[in-house]
């Protein structure tokens, strides 16, 4: 029998790594690792591990595509993503440059923190913000997001709230419509890279929301915005709702433990 | 309300309503609501007693909350603290001492007189509190004295090494240099290499230069050594005396104190 989810996960209820569905992976942080950036922070969600440093915001490059008049409604986010070659299983040999994947999160991040930060603050200037996938096991794009949430906030950019990314799936592959009677999949939260691998998931980033109405202030419990949504599997879309569910869930467990390693950093002791 | 403040606020945290606190520095306003958009201590600056404003929340991006060493409760500065009077006792306001702000007023040696403009590197940034208020005389001689010993080896020609690079360039242009008669300004006239001079920030420019104006009575050379190589004394606003050959030279000289 091979080792994976969709067969084992039934009979167990138990993942491969040992979780149960609704269990995040290890989330280790630490905010201010290098001192020769504006912000910089080092996460490792289970066995992702990323480097994320922030500079800025300074006047952009002269002679840049984005300079000039681009950048004179608010700053420009520039975001470089790089997978290291030992990231994986086996090691890359890359002459250089980015490839697929590495590209497109960095898309991602750009257009999440492009529309997140308060970049109408900082006219004519650029944010820009390096990551460093040091190893790679699932939920890249989603532990990208925390990091570089992290490290803007070590830089002091404003923002209107943290910004957390999460994974979920489906423990089979859910492909056809779900029958509310018997129900035999289970989402799964914070997929690592053998689950992502066969199973439909999706990244969702989101936000504190904005509170409605004016007796908002009473109440703690703080709405959610969802602010970033990347789905590349397929799946059907009755279990959409679920899995949303689930990865928002997890969003706000994850922003308890940011909240937590900002809160317990040297900088504001 | 204020029982409610956090020391320590997060991005996204929420500090207060609209309707008690202003939203200041590190903060924005969400329906109608204060949040904080940066990671600091909270600072609360009460209204002043006269006007009927509303205290301001602030998140300082200090690494420890001004006025205290800890952090365990929202910083609260005095509502009629005034800097002079509490010149003795740290204040509360953060200081950025060490970058040149727009309008701070720095001391500055001159590196290179072209025809346009002057190049200088700030040796000194003064204290904010005597550029905003004109210059008080007290003050400015305390200020005076402390610097006294980096200006001395700042005139120096024996100092004028390699540091230069590391300080903060600034640039003089012709018409910074002074208030009245712009067009007829002639830098060589104005400026000479090894100068000190005093001047306010007008911008922090791009990345390779701030820029700085003298078009005040109280700016422009403050110690000048002569061709011979002595130190010079003004005698006018626009002229400088050798104090030992007689010599004299043309300066945009600051008014003395």
């Amino acid at each position: 029998m091979p080792l994976d989810t969709s067969t084992t996960y039934p009979l167990t209820k138990l993942r491969l790594d040992g979780r149960r569905w609704n269990e995040l992976r290890l989330l280790q942080a630490q905010i201010s690792t290098n001192p020769a950036s504006s912000g910089s922070s080092y996460l490792a969600m289970g066995n992702t591990t990323i480097m994320c440093s922030v500079h800025g915001p300074a006047e952009g490059r002269r002679g840049d595509a984005t300079g000039g008049a681009a950048g004179s409604s608010g700053a420009v986010v520039e975001v470089d993503v790089n997978v290291a070659g030992f990231a994986g299983v086996d090691r890359k040999r890359r002459a250089g440059g980015s490839d697929k994947q590495s590209s497109r999160i960095a898309t991602t991040l750009r257009a999440a923190f492009q529309s997140h930060l308060h970049t109408y603050l900082y006219p004519h200037s650029t944010i820009s913000i390096h990551v460093s996938v040091l190893s790679a096991d699932g939920s890249l794009l989603a532990a990208a997001i925390n990091a570089c949430t992290l490290a803007l906030v070590d830089a002091g950019i404003p923002m209107p709230g943290l910004l957390c990314g999460c994974t979920a799936g489906m423990s089979g592959s859910a492909s056809t419509p779900r029958d509310p009677r018997n129900d035999e999949l289970d989402p799964l939260l914070d997929l690592s890279l053998p689950e992502e691998q066969e199973l439909p998931f999706l990244t969702v980033g989101t936000t504190t929301s904005v509170p409605v109405g004016e007796n908002a202030m009473d109440d703690d419990e703080e709405d959610m915005k969802v602010s970033m949504l990347n789905m590349d599997s397929k799946v059907h879309c009755t279990y959409v709702e679920t899995m949303l569910a689930v990865g928002i869930d997890g969003c706000n467990q994850i922003r308890e433990i940011l909240e937590g390693v900002i809160k317990g950093s040297n900088k504001l002791r | 309300m204020a029982s409610t403040l956090p020391a320590l606020a997060i991005p996204g945290q929420r500090l207060g309503p609209v309707t008690s606190y202003s939203a200041g520095p590190g903060t924005h306003v969400q329906q109608s609501n204060v949040y904080a958009s940066i990671a600091g201590p909270v600072v609360v600056e009460p209204a002043q007693p006269g006007s009927k404003g509303k205290a301001t929340l602030s998140v300082s991006r200090s690494i420890r909350a001004p006025g205290t060493g800890n952090a365990s409760k929202p910083v609260t500065t005095a509502p009629g603290a005034k800097p002079a009077a509490t010149s003795a006792t740290p204040k509360p306001k953060v200081k950025y001492n060490t970058l040149p702000a727009v309008d701070s007023v720095v001391l500055a040696r001159v590196t290179r007189v072209q025809k346009r403009q002057a190049t200088v590197s700030i040796l000194v940034v003064l204290d904010e509190s005597g550029s905003t208020q004109g210059v008080n005389p007290s003050q400015t001689t305390s200020d005076n004295d402390n610097i006294e010993a980096i200006l001395s080896s700042a005139a120096n020609p024996e100092n004028h090494s390699s540091s230069d690079e590391l300080r903060f360039q600034a640039l003089i242009r012709k018409e910074d240099v002074r208030a009245v008669e712009k067009d007829r300004v002639v830098m060589d006239e104005m400026f000479r290499v090894g100068d000190i001079v005093r001047g306010t920030v007008i911008s922090l420019g791009d990345q390779s230069f701030y820029y700085l104006t003298t078009a005040r009575n109280d700016l422009g050379v403050v110690m000048a050594r002569s061709e011979a190589g002595n130190m010079m004394f003004p005698v006018s606003w626009k002229e400088m005396r050798d104090s030992v050959t007689g010599q004299a030279e043309m300066r945009k000289v600051a008014r003395p104190f």
